[in-house]
C-alpha cells in the first residue's frame, strides 16, 4: 500500500499498550470509595455483633470500641439459659425468657408457610400464565395484599380468628397458634410467590409443553415433569424470598401470639422491652435472629440482581 | 388421539381431571379458598366492624349496635389521627427521597466498568434488605443510644456540644427512624435501578456519544428517559412500604416520646390492640384502603401508555 | 486529478479481548470520497475496527489518525464521525423530529435553525410524514432512514455504517443499496460500510478490504478481488458459487511444468519461474472459477486438453445453469448459460484454460503471484 505524503508525527509500529498510569489511579480511587460504602453497610451489624460478645462492664463503656476486650460467649448462652446466668452476666430484670421456644417456632412456621405459599403460588401462577385465568386483573388483584398496610387486615382478622372461626367450627382455635400464623403468612405471601413464578413459567416457551401434549402427555404430567424443572431456579429464588419475608414478619406475630406461638422477631421485642439493661443478651438475639435470612440472602442474590426490571425496559 | 371407551373408574377420573377446566379449576383452587377465607370475608368484617359500635369488652360482635358514619366522623375529626398521618407522610417523604437519591447514586457508581469485586460489593450492599426490621431496630436503637457510637464519633468531630438525646426529642427521634429505614431500604433502590440501569441497551447511547453529546447530555436526555418507568415503579412500591412503617417504631421509640413519633400502623394498632377500640381501628383501616387504592390507581397511570409501545 | 489524499489511517491497529486477538495489527488508508468495503465472515474483526474507527472500542494497541491528526485517544464525542447501527439503535422514547434534532440540538444550535435544518433532511429522506411519530412505531426502512439521517445531519467527515442493510428482506435489499451508494455520490462524503456480503461489497464499494480472523486477506477494488484473489481465503469466499479448489502435485516432464490431479493436467510452463520461486513444497492448490470451466461446445479452440466428467446434477436458475460434475474424486461446480442443454447422468467434455487459473500455496494459503 502506497504511503503518501501526510504530515503525522513519526508513525510508530511498537504495539503500546493502553492502561496508562491515569487509568490505575482512577480504578484505586473508585475502590477506596467502594470500600467506604461497604463499610457504612457493614458497620451497624457489626456494632451489635461487638456488643453481642461483650461482657456487661463494657456494655455502656465511653468511649466505646469496636473489639472486645474480653469477649466471651456467656450472651448467646444466656439466651438459651436464663435462670441459671452464667460468669459474668447478671440478669437485672425478669423479662428474660428462653429464646429456644420462639427459634422453634420460628423454625416451624416459616419454613412451613413458605413451602405452601410458593406451591400455591405456583399452581396459579401456571394457570394464570397458560390459561390466563382471571385475565389481566389477577396478579395485581392478589396484589393488593401487599399494599394494604397489615394492620388494617389484623382488625377483622382478630375477630376472625377469635370469635368467627370458633363458632364456624368448633373447636378450631387459630389465635396464639402455630398454625393460624402459618395460614395468614401464606395468605399474605402467596401474591408475591404468583408474581414471582409467573415471571419464570412465562419464560417457558409453550411449544414445549404442546409438544408433549400432541405426544399423549396428560397436562399434570407436563406441569411436574416439563415445567417444573425448567424453572427451578426460579422456584428456589422464589422459595429463599419469601422465607425473608416470613421469618421476619413482626406485625402479625406480635398481634396474633400471646405465649406459645411467639416467633423469633417478637421474642425480640421482648428482649428489646425489657426493663433493665441487658445489651450484651439483647445484642446476641439480634445476631442469632439474622442468621437464617442472611444466609438465604447470600443464596439468592445471584438471582437478584439479574432480573429486576419487571419487563419494563425495552430492547 | 383416539378416544377408546375406558370402562375402570380410575381410568375415568384421571381423564376427566385432565380436561383443561377442570385442571385450570385445581391448580387456583387453593389460592381462591385462601383469598376468600383469609381476605375478602375479612375485608367485609372490617366494613362491617367499622360501621358498628363495639369493643372486645362489650360481648358479642354479632348484636353489637349499628353506629354508621359515627366513627368514621370520630376518626375524621380526631386532631391526632390527622397529626399520626402527616407524621407518616414525612417520614416517607424524607426516607424514600433520601433512599431514591442515594440509591441511585450506588447504581450509578456500580455500574461503571473497571471496579474490582463488584460482587462482592453488591452483595454486601444487598444484605441490609434481609434483616428483620425489628433487628434494624435494635440495632440503631443501640447506635444511638446517648453514649452510643453516633454521639460519640460527633462529639470527636464537633466538640462536646455535638451529642444529641436523640430519643428524648421528637425530630430527632423521627431522623433516626428515618436514617434506620434509609439505612435498610437504600439498597432495593439500588437494586432495581442497578438492574434497570444494566438492562438498557448500550447501543442508543453509543449512538448518541457518536453524534457528539456530552456524559452529563446522555444521562439527562437518553438514560434518565428510558429509565423512567423502572423508576416510577421503585418509588412506588418503596412509598407503600414505608407508609406502612411499624416495626421500626415500635422497637426505637415505641412511639415516643410520648406519642411523638407514632406511625399510622402504629397508631392504629394501639387503638384496636391495645385500647380496644376495635371499630375505630376498622374505620381507620377502611379509610386507609380506600385512600391507597386511589393513590395507586393515579400513580401508576404514567406506566399504562407505555404499554401500548 | 490529484490523488485523492487518505483521511483515515489506521497504523498497526490492534484489539484484544480478554486474551482473544479481534484485530491483528491493522494498517490502512482510507482515500477522501471513497466507498470503501469491510467485507468478511462474522467474528473477522470488521465490526470491531469499524468501533475503533469511531472511537466506541479503545485499541490494544496502534494508532488512528483523522486529516494527519492523532485520534487514538479521543473520545467519540469529538471526533466528528458518523456511525449507523446494525439495529440502527434509535431513541425510541423520542419522535423523530427528536432523533433527527439530537445531533445538533447537543451543540447548542438554535431552535429556529434546527427546525428548518430537520425539516430540510426529512424532505430529502423522505421522512416528513412521520416527523411527529415515536420512533419506536416506525417500519424497517424508515428507521434506516431515520438513522441515516440523524447521522448526515450533523456533517460528519465519515461515514461508518456497520451492516444497515442487515434487516433487510433480500429484495428490498437490493433497492436500498443503490439508494445508499446514490446518496453517497451525491453527497461525496467518505463511506466506511461494514457488510459479510460479498455481492453486495462487490456492487458497492470503490475498494474492499477482506478481513479475517482479525487480519487483512486484501485491499483492492472488487475487480481486483474478483479476478486477481490474494489468497485462498478470499477466493474461497468471493463469488457464487466459489471458485473449486483442486490440489496438485508439481511435475517437470519433458521440458514442460505441468500441474496433475488424477487424471487433470493443466501446462504451466509459461509461469515456471514464478511458480518454483513461491512454491514450498511441490505441491498448489488449483482454484477454478466456476465460470472459467467451459464445456467443450462453448469453448474456443485450443484452449487446453478436454476433459471427460459426468453430469451429477443440474441447478437450473433464471438466466444460467449450475452444474456439478464429476471426475476423479472431484465435484466441480460450474456455471453455464441457461440455455445450455445438458442432462444429469449424461456425460461432458470440459475445458479449463490454463490463463484462467489461481494457484496458490497450500502452506502460505497465498497467491502465487504469474506476473
Amino acid at each position: 500500500m502506497a504511503e503518501t505524503a501526510v504530515t503525522t508525527p513519526t508513525v510508530t509500529s511498537v504495539a503500546r499498550p493502553r492502561l496508562s498510569a491515569r487509568a490505575w489511579v482512577g480504578t484505586l480511587l473508585r475502590l477506596l470509595v467502594a470500600v467506604g460504602i461497604a463499610i457504612v453497610f457493614l458497620l451497624p451489624v457489626l456494632w451489635m455483633l461487638s456488643i453481642s460478645f461483650k461482657p456487661p462492664t463494657e456494655w455502656l463503656e465511653y468511649p466505646p470500641t469496636l473489639i472486645p476486650k474480653e469477649p466471651l460467649i456467656g450472651n448467646y448462652t444466656f439466651l438459651f439459659n436464663p435462670g441459671n446466668p452464667e460468669g459474668a452476666i447478671a440478669v437485672m430484670t425478669g423479662a428474660a425468657e428462653p429464646v429456644m421456644p420462639a427459634f422453634i417456632n420460628s423454625l416451624i412456621i416459616a419454613p412451613v408457610a413458605t413451602v405452601f405459599s410458593v406451591i400455591i403460588g405456583f399452581l396459579a401462577a401456571y394457570a394464570v400464565s397458560r390459561f390466563r385465568v382471571g385475565g389481566n386483573f389477577m396478579p395485581f388483584f392478589t396484589l393488593t395484599t401487599r399494599m394494604f398496610p397489615p394492620v388494617a387486615f389484623a382488625v377483622p382478622l382478630l375477630v376472625y380468628y377469635s370469635a368467627v372461626i370458633p363458632s364456624v367450627i368448633p373447636g378450631l382455635r387459630l389465635y396464639d397458634t402455630r398454625l393460624g400464623l402459618i395460614l395468614m403468612y401464606i395468605a399474605f405471601t402467596v401474591a408475591f410467590a404468583l408474581w414471582m413464578t409467573k415471571g419464570f413459567i412465562d419464560g417457558v416457551p409453550r411449544h414445549i409443553e404442546e409438544a408433549a401434549i400432541l405426544d399423549g402427555a396428560s397436562r399434570w404430567r407436563v406441569l411436574f415433569t416439563i415445567t417444573l424443572p425448567l424453572v427451578r431456579g426460579g422456584l428456589a429464588a422464589t422459595t429463599l424470598f419469601i422465607f425473608i419475608l416470613t421469618w421476619t414478619e413482626f406485625l402479625f406475630a406480635l398481634i396474633f401470639t400471646q405465649r406459645y406461638a411467639i416467633t423469633v422477631p417478637v421474642q425480640v421485642s421482648h428482649y428489646a422491652g425489657a426493663i433493665g439493661r441487658f445489651y450484651g443478651p439483647q445484642a446476641a438475639l439480634g445476631i442469632l435472629a439474622s442468621l437464617p435470612v442472611v444466609i438465604a440472602g447470600y443464596l439468592i442474590q445471584r438471582h437478584l440482581v439479574t432480573g429486576f426490571t419487571f419487563g419494563l425496559i425495552r430492547e | 388421539m383416539a378416544n377408546i371407551a375406558l370402562s375402570s373408574p380410575g381410568q375415568r377420573l384421571s381423564r376427566w381431571i385432565n380436561q383443561e377446566h377442570v385442571f385450570k379449576l385445581i391448580l387456583v383452587a387453593p389460592l381462591q379458598v385462601l383469598m376468600w377465607a383469609i381476605l375478602i370475608v375479612p375485608t367485609l368484617l372490617v366494613i362491617y366492624l367499622s360501621l358498628v359500635r363495639w369493643e372486645p369488652i362489650l360481648g358479642d360482635w354479632t348484636q353489637a349496635p349499628f353506629n354508621w358514619f359515627g366513627n368514621y366522623v370520630k376518626v375524621l375529626t380526631d386532631p391526632r389521627f390527622w397529626e399520626v398521618l402527616g407524621r407518616t407522610l414525612v417520614i416517607v417523604f424524607f426516607a424514600v427521597s433520601l433512599e431514591f437519591l442515594l440509591g441511585f447514586a450506588l447504581a450509578l457508581f456500580f455500574s461503571q466498568d473497571r471496579l474490582p469485586g463488584k460482587r462482592l460489593f453488591t452483595s454486601i450492599i444487598l444484605y441490609p434488605m434481609m434483616l428483620p426490621w425489628v433487628v434494624v431496630g435494635f440495632t440503631f436503637y443501640l447506635l444511638f443510644l446517648d453514649r452510643g457510637p453516633v454521639n460519640y464519633v460527633l462529639i470527636q468531630l464537633l466538640g462536646p456540644g455535638a451529642a444529641q438525646p436523640w430519643f428524648k426529642e421528637p425530630p430527632l427521634a423521627i431522623g433516626t427512624i428515618i436514617l434506620a429505614d434509609v439505612w435498610q431500604w437504600t439498597p432495593f433502590m439500588f437494586l432495581i435501578l442497578y438492574s434497570g440501569l444494566g438492562a438498557l441497551p448500550r447501543e442508543p447511547v453509543e449512538a448518541a456519544m457518536t453524534l457528539g453529546a456530552t456524559r452529563w447530555q446522555i444521562f439527562r436526555l437518553i438514560t434518565l428517559p428510558m429509565l423512567k418507568p423502572v423508576i416510577i415503579i421503585a418509588l412506588v412500591i418503596r412509598a407503600l412500604e414505608c407508609f406502612k412503617i411499624f416495626d421500626l417504631v415500635y422497637i426505637m421509640t415505641g412511639g415516643g416520646p410520648g406519642t411523638s413519633t407514632e406511625s399510622l400502623s402504629l397508631f392504629i394498632y394501639r387503638t384496636g390492640f391495645v385500647y380496644g377500640q376495635l371499630s375505630l381501628a376498622a374505620a381507620m383501616a377502611v379509610l386507609l384502603l380506600i385512600s391507597i387504592a386511589v393513590v395507586t390507581r393515579f400513580a401508576i397511570r404514567p406506566l399504562e401508555y407505555r404499554e401500548e409501545v | 486529478m490529484a490523488d485523492p489524499l487518505p483521511i483515515i489511517q489506521l497504523r498497526n491497529l490492534r484489539k484484544e479481548f480478554n486474551g482473544t486477538v479481534a484485530v491483528a495489527g491493522l494498517d490502512l488508508d482510507v482515500l477522501e470520497g471513497e466507498f470503501l468495503c469491510f467485507l468478511g465472515p462474522s467474528g473477522c474483526g470488521k465490526t470491531t475496527t469499524l468501533r475503533m474507527i469511531a472511537g466506541l472500542e479503545t485499541p490494544t494497541a496502534g494508532e488512528i489518525y483523522l486529516r494527519g491528526q492523532r485520534i487514538t485517544d479521543l473520545p467519540p464525542q469529538q471526533r466528528g464521525l458518523g456511525f449507523v447501527f446494525q439495529n440502527y439503535a434509535l431513541f425510541w422514547h423520542m419522535t423523530v423530529f427528536d432523533n433527527l434534532a439530537f445531533g445538533l440540538k447537543v451543540r447548542g444550535l438554535p431552535p429556529a435553525e434546527i427546525e428548518a435544518r430537520v425539516k430540510e433532511i426529512a424532505r430529502g429522506l423522505e421522512l416528513e410524514a412521520v416527523l411527529g411519530q415515536r420512533a419506536a412505531r416506525l417500519d424497517l426502512s424508515a428507521m434506516q432512514r431515520v438513522a441515516m439521517g440523524r447521522t448526515l445531519i450533523t456533517q460528519p467527515q465519515v461515514l461508518l455504517l456497520d451492516e444497515p442493510l442487515n434487516n433487510f428482506r433480500p429484495g428490498l435489499r437490493e433497492i436500498m443499496r443503490a439508494e445508499l451508494k446514490r446518496l453517497q455520490l451525491n453527497l461525496g462524503r467518505t463511506m466506511i460500510y461494514v457488510t459479510h456480503d460479498q455481492e453486495e461489497a462487490l456492487t458497492m464499494g470503490d475498494r474492499v478490504l477482506v478481513m479475517n480472523a482479525g487480519r487483512v486477506e486484501q485491499l483492492g477494488t472488487p475487480r481486483e478481488i474478483t479476478e486477481h484473489p490474494a489468497s485462498l481465503f478470499v477466493a474461497s469466499f468471493i463469488g457464487r458459487p466459489p471458485m473449486n479448489f483442486i490440489p496438485a502435485d508439481y511435475r517437470i516432464e519433458g521440458g514442460r511444468a505441468l500441474l496433475r490431479h488424477g487424471s487433470l493436467t493443466w501446462d504451466v510452463t509459461l509461469w515456471r519461474q514464478a511458480i518454483e520461486a513461491q512454491m514450498r513444497n511441490g505441491q498448489v492448490i488449483v482454484g477454478v472459477g466456476p465460470a472459467d470451466i467451459l464445456p467443450l461446445a462453448l469453448a474456443s479452440h485450443g484452449e487446453g486438453e478436454p476433459l471427460r466428467t459426468q453430469v451429477d446434477l443440474v441447478q437450473p436458475l433464471a438466466r444460467q445453469k449450475i452444474l456439478e460434475l464429476k471426475v476423479d474424486d472431484l465435484l466441480l461446480k460450474v456455471v453455464v448459460p441457461g440455455t445450455f442443454q445438458v442432462q444429469a447422468g449424461e456425460m461432458l467434455d470440459v475445458v479449463m484454460p490454463s490463463r484462467a487459473l489461481h494457484l496458490f500455496d497450500p502452506l502460505t494459503e497465498k497467491a502465487i503471484l504469474l506476473y
